[in-house]
């Protein structure tokens, strides 16, 4: 019998360990034993006050089939297939851009196997600017504004 | 972009090796990005307030709780900005 969750749960994160707490609502205006009224009104965090089947739900990033045997750019997600020991033929399950910037990870790790810091650094950089540029063209959206018929140009 | 072409372009010889970098950089994409998500469910138990997360999460993105008065939606939760004052309640 939940009811308004996103109002009456909040959670906090220790650890490997999640902690959800029911947020109690309670009136303040309570008679006391020595006949005071409570002024207002105070939310309490107490333990979840009911048990509900599959009730929490954790949305996270996770490494997700990181190897396939078909080709990522020319076959559908659904259809691929996981490797779990990866040889050289193997494909990496990820656009053409995000590999590009691993490309760019793995030469700055070979760069600081030998102790070129400088070198590790620019590549890092080359690394996450790859990134964003893999973030910012999901963002591209042209707004189209229509022209008023009576408009002065 | 297959391990071999990876190996091409960097100029390296060990693929046991590459493929242990192309780890750490897929780990590190999805620390900084949300290329790709899971979902884990868990039963609510009465006066029970820990629960496990994911033994192979990176990154926490949301977490909801079913309202079973709202046609079983699950709803967004807040997280709380600090541990509340009582560390136990062994009465709950």
């Amino acid at each position: 019998m939940s009811y308004d969750t996103h109002r009456t749960y909040a959670f906090h994160h220790q650890g490997k360990k999640l902690r959800l707490y029911h947020i109690a609502r309670n009136s303040g205006r309570v008679v006391d034993a020595q006949g005071r009224v409570g002024g207002g009104i105070s939310d309490s965090l107490v333990y979840p006050n009911e048990a509900i089947t599959n009730g929490l739900r954790i949305e996270y990033t996770a490494i997700v089939k990181p190897f396939v045997q078909q080709d990522p750019e020319t076959t559908s997600y659904s259809s691929l297939t996981e490797v779990t020991s990866p040889k050289e033929t193997t494909h990496v399950n990820l656009n053409r851009m995000l590999s590009l910037a691993i490309v760019d990870f793995v030469k700055a790790s070979l760069a600081e196997r030998q102790g070129d810091i400088q070198l590790k650094e620019y590549y890092m950089k080359e690394f996450f600017s790859k990134i964003a540029d893999n973030e910012s063209n999901k963002n591209k959206v042209y707004i189209a504004h229509p022209i008023d018929t009576f408009a002065v140009k | 972009m297959t391990i071999l072409e990876i190996m091409e372009r960097t100029n390296a010889r060990d693929t046991k090796l590459v493929t242990a970098f192309v780890k750490d950089a897929i780990m590190k994409i999805q620390s900084s990005t949300e290329m790709e998500t899971k979902v884990n469910k868990q039963d609510i138990t009465k006066n029970v307030r820990d629960y496990d997360l994911p033994v192979d999460m990176i990154a926490i993105h949301n977490v909801s709780v079913l309202d079973t008065e709202d046609d079983n939606k699950y709803k967004k939760i807040r997280r709380l900005s600090q541990e509340p004052n009582i560390s136990e309640d062994t009465s709950p």
